[in-house]
């Protein structure tokens, strides 16, 4: 049997084992509004951020190596790392649920909102590479300084897309009309 | 014991028999004007039966035409269930708006490319040229409909009964295909009748699931009921995501300057 014979036979082989797995029942959400709205409304790890942005400055770790402790200041640094690392990690989780609150905004609200999904999976594609190229660089002691202009930048983009979302529902809400299954129907499959 | 012959004429007129007993379903259950594609391949697919059972049995034809005949008209049922498959895939994603663009930016790329890596690497002969064409269809059919079925899953789109077992009926039929065909490539005129039969067999594996669902539809299902939000939360929702997305924003900016004046 050729190689490519193969191939074709284990990726049909696949096929059917990955439409067995989608067949499965995935987990449901019981109130999906419900529980949009209670994911939003968690405490969000990125309100440590200025003990984080305070823990990274050199200069509060300066007066160790005035003090003779140039050891202990190493070892504090590297303490600190590491928890901007757990933080860089928050900050994943974070954006990853802001992803999730969109993609049910898109099943609730289909007929309102028109999200660019391409653009989101790129997005959460980009983020979740630059995230860890940046815990890679952190992790060597190197400057992650790209990586959070990169972050940021993805950041904006997805505040962007869910901002003019939001607003087109809130628009909606406030006009009283034209509500997901009330007949609003401004879609377009383009 | 029943000889080969005898064993695939009975498949095949059970194989008609299941089509003839779908399509009265799907006509008793008011399915067809909501799903016109899969039924023209379903006629498509019994006229084919019957045209070529009554071409054989009044010119005698033999067994090698009976296979061109087959393969000939194979081109207009293929062509019928690519329609089908997109009327499918249209039921359960084309509702939701920014999913299907997606989607269509998706599935239709994916297909084209595994029809095309199946004919650049088919290197059979070239009478074999239409089986190998066939053959990246039906992987290419089997690879759309499994990407379609993720994506509803990713989303958790409800998965209606008639468009779910169609999905899968077309699915397994096509791999089943490939694995079929690939495995008897080299000996496909030694081992034929085996070949035909194992299609025949899944295909009617097919047919019951569909009918399975089919006698169970109801035109009511159609209806796309998206899961709402309650007019209330919407403003609610709205401010909050946008001072979350704010805050993080906000945050992410600080620790970029907070790394500008790293030394």
């Amino acid at each position: 049997m050729s190689l490519a014979v193969m191939v074709f036979v284990l990726f049909a082989v696949l096929l059917i084992g990955l439409l067995s797995w989608a067949l499965r029942p995935a987990k449901r959400w019981s109130n999906p509004a419900q529980d949009v709205f209670k994911l939003l409304s968690q405490p969000r790890h990125c309100m440590h951020i200025p003990h984080i942005l305070h823990a990274l400055q050199p200069e509060d770790t300066e007066f160790l190596k005035e003090d003779g402790q140039t050891e202990l200041m190493h070892a504090v640094r590297r303490q600190r790392r590491r928890i901007a690392l757990e933080y860089l990690n928050q900050l994943q989780e974070e954006f990853e649920m802001l992803l999730e609150v969109s993609r049910a905004l898109a099943v609730m609200a289909p007929e309102v909102v028109t999200m660019q999904e391409m653009e989101r999976w790129k997005l959460s594609l980009g983020f979740a590479l630059n995230c860890t190229l940046l815990r890679l660089r952190l992790r060597c002691g190197l400057q992650p300084l790209e990586g959070f202009h990169l972050l940021s930048g993805m950041a904006i983009d997805m505040l962007r897309n869910l901002d003019a979302a939001t607003s087109r529902i809130a628009e909606v809400a406030v006009g009283g009309v034209g509500l997901p299954g009330g007949g609003a129907n401004e879609s377009s499959d383009h | 014991m029943f000889d080969s012959a005898s064993l695939q004429a009975g498949a095949w007129v059970t194989t008609t028999s299941l089509e003839v007993v779908l399509l009265a379903l799907l006509v008793r259950r008011k399915a067809i004007p909501n799903y016109p594609f899969f039924t023209a391949y379903l006629v498509t697919a019994i006229l084919q039966s019957v045209a070529i059972a009554m071409l054989r049995r009044a010119t005698g034809m033999d067994k090698y035409v009976h296979w061109d005949l087959s393969w000939g008209t194979q081109a207009v049922v293929s062509i019928m269930r690519s329609l089908a498959l997109v009327e499918v895939i249209r039921k359960v994603l084309a509702a939701y708006v920014g999913i299907w663009a997606l989607a269509k930016r998706l599935l239709v790329p994916l297909g084209l490319a595994v029809l095309g890596y199946v004919l650049l690497f088919s290197h059979g002969m070239t009478e074999w040229v239409i089986l190998n064409a066939v053959r990246g269809f039906e992987l290419a059919s089997a690879a759309v409909i499994v990407a379609m079925l993720l994506f509803a899953r990713f989303y958790q789109l409800p998965l209606r009964r008639l468009p779910r077992a169609l999905a899968v009926g077309f699915c397994l039929y096509s791999a089943v295909f490939v694995i079929d065909y690939s495995l008897l490539e080299k000996t496909v005129q030694q081992y034929g009748d085996l070949w035909n039969f194992l299609g025949i067999v899944t295909y009617m594996a097919s047919l019951l699931v569909w009918i399975r669902a089919a006698s169970q539809y109801l035109p009511a299902e159609d209806e796309v009921r998206t899961a709402t939000i309650p007019p209330e939360l919407y403003g609610k929702l709205s401010s909050e995501a946008n001072l979350r997305l704010h805050l993080l924003n906000r945050h992410l900016m600080k620790l970029l300057h907070a790394e500008d004046r790293r030394p």
